[in-house]
């Protein structure tokens, strides 16, 4: 028993570990972070975030990324509760697929939608009716949206596995319709994980870029959204620039992450 | 873990005719949107293979081409890419590095994951967000941070002093610049993983008397493992489909002069190679279309795989 307690004593290095990683990861992460406004100082981030370009940029990008990820709601969250509820032969091969625009790097998706807007229907619809996807706004919400949008059904998955079958069951043994349950019951209960992934699929379109670079490329003023404007004026060499429009990137991202907390939803959806 | 309710009994099974009929439009309804994205993305890839078969443009116009004018293989399927170094330098960079960086991020994350479940650490809410936030950082917001951090500032300093470069090296750099998101993807997930199994067993084995090692070495690691290995894939997909950090603080090597690569890294058979996401973008930029497609669907390749075998092991759902 003695020899029990000792080496329990001499096991102290586990927590003292465990704790210091943690901490260096976060010193780590928040210097990374601090060190961009280190750098650009307090008379240039007021001088900066006072030119209008700026916030033209970020308005472009605000509502952009709103308009995709309200396409992505409209698929993702029936799409989402299918996954959630269902079972089917060959499961794990669809939901792979269906995962793939978020494994695969975005750079190789923004070559996709080149190579597929090129092609059949599109090209068709844009010699015959005007109908152009590509180096404009259109592009840049396609893109959004192929990114997002198996993002948000996998989002959507667990926020709909979070809810407890039984309620359905219930409702539904007291005679409502299926539909009727899904409206009345399941998205009620469902609320506040939908609000919460909707928030992060918004941040994640905002972020979406390497899938323009291939695709849609950057008109200044029409596409140039602000994790892209970033890239274009790095090679600029216009660095107060590329630096403000990181820190409004960052904070956007902690806002988003900070109100999904708030809201209660998970980040991680295990 | 969340999701062991899975519709098990069929609620239709005792129900008259017209609540059957009710749950086929039902189940119809929401199959067609999960059939939408299936199909979406399913034509998103198999409708870009005849890029593959595109052969004519570079014989053509061979002065486009920034690199590899006078290679011979450029008019064959693919641009024979499977004969050409350069892939298979970019391979065997992208798979070392990024299992470099699994390792690395494993080793830091899986004990700091525990201790942010397990301990009470001050101001675990804003770590939280900070961890959480950085997965929907734009990356090239990310890489323009590890350009500030290291180009400027102590961190400069430092390197001026010991005589190296952290930034546009393979070694440091492109390791670096990948851990940042598969760390804090990973973290997400082992810290989920740990938080998913109750203390409980743990406490009851460091009342018997085991430390707190033997505690989390004999209880919670066996009951945390199929969720850490999915957690480590999560890390090493995410690292492989590394892009905007790597072209931002890396740029590409493959127009470098061999005198810029160290004995190592020509050993390694890593000189002169990019990393495989910016190895695309490079390709199709520059104008081998074929080949930069050819690369794109090998990354495709490995990807889906690795999504088969999460979804295999039970990762019920990760995000980034």
């Amino acid at each position: 028993m003695g020899g029990d307690n000792r080496s329990a004593r001499s096991q102290r290095w586990w927590p003292v570990l465990c704790v210091g990683l943690a901490l260096g990861a976060v010193a780590f992460y928040a210097f990374l972070i601090a060190s961009n406004w280190i750098y650009l100082g307090w008379s240039d981030t007021v001088y900066f975030f006072s030119q209008p370009r700026m916030w033209q940029r970020f308005w472009l990008t605000l509502w952009t990324s709103a308009l995709a990820t309200s396409f992505s709601l409209l698929i993702g969250v029936p799409a989402g509760y299918a996954l959630s509820r269902f079972t089917f032969p060959a499961r794990n091969f669809f939901a792979s697929v269906i995962d793939l625009p978020i494994v695969v790097s975005p750079a190789v998706i923004g070559a996709f939608l080149f190579g597929i807007t090129t092609a059949a229907p599109f090209r068709h619809l844009g010699e015959n009716y005007g109908f152009y996807i590509g180096r404009n706004v259109a592009g840049v919400l396609l893109v959004q949206f192929t990114v997002t949008c198996a993002f948000c059904a996998r989002l959507m998955k667990a926020a709909f596995d979070l809810v407890p079958t039984r309620f359905e069951a219930v409702s539904r043994s007291l005679g409502a319709s299926n539909f009727r349950t899904f409206f009345k019951v399941v998205l009620p209960t469902a609320k506040n994980g939908i609000i919460a992934s909707m928030i992060v699929v918004w941040a994640r379109a905002a972020a979406e870029w390497e899938g323009l670079m291939l695709f849609v490329g950057a008109t200044e003023g029409e596409t140039d959204i602000m994790p892209f404007a970033i890239y274009l004026d790095w090679n600029g060499g216009m660095m107060g620039w590329v630096v403000s429009m990181t820190l409004v990137c960052l904070l956007l991202a902690v806002t988003a992450t900070a109100a999904m907390r708030i809201i209660g939803g998970r980040s991680n959806v295990w | 873990m969340c999701g062991e309710r899975r519709s098990g009994a069929d609620p239709a099974v005792s129900a008259g005719p017209s609540r059957r009929s009710d749950h086929r439009a039902f189940r119809l309804f929401f199959y067609g949107f999960a059939g939408f994205l299936f199909l979406y993305t399913v034509s998103l890839f198999l409708g870009n293979l005849d890029q593959l078969l595109v052969t004519a443009g570079p014989e053509h116009a061979p002065e486009m081409l920034a690199w590899g004018s006078g290679r011979a293989v450029m008019t064959e399927f693919a641009g024979g890419f499977w004969k050409d170094p350069y892939f298979w330098k970019s391979l065997n960079l992208t798979v070392l590095l990024t299992a470099i960086t699994t390792l690395v991020a494993a080793l830091a994350g899986i004990p700091a994951a525990y201790a942010l479940s397990r301990y009470r650490i001050p101001g675990r809410g804003v770590i939280e967000v900070l961890f959480s936030s950085i997965i929907v950082v734009p990356a090239s917001s990310v890489g323009l941070c590890l350009i500030v951090m290291f180009n400027y500032g102590p961190l400069w300093e430092l390197q001026q002093a010991l005589g190296f470069r952290v930034a546009h090296s393979i070694f440091p750099g492109m390791v670096i610049a990948s851990f940042v998101l598969s760390f804090a993807l990973g973290l997400s997930a082992w810290k989920a993983t740990f938080d998913s199994i109750n203390p409980r067993f743990e406490q009851v084995a460091r009342s018997l008397g085991s430390g707190p090692w033997r505690a989390f070495r004999t209880v919670t690691l066996p009951l945390a493992r199929s969720g850490l290995a999915a957690g480590i894939i999560l890390a090493w997909t995410r690292a492989m489909a590394e892009f905007g950090a790597v072209l931002l603080f890396c740029g590409t090597f493959a127009e470098l002069p061999l005198s810029r690569f160290g004995t190592i890294e020509r050993a390694l058979c890593i000189d002169r190679a990019d990393w495989l996401s910016v190895a695309v973008w490079a390709q199709i930029e520059y104008g081998n279309v074929e080949y930069g497609f050819a690369l794109a669907f090998v990354m495709v390749i490995i990807g889906g795989v690795s999504a088969y075998v999460m979804h295999r092991i039970g990762a019920r759902g990760y995000v980034w």
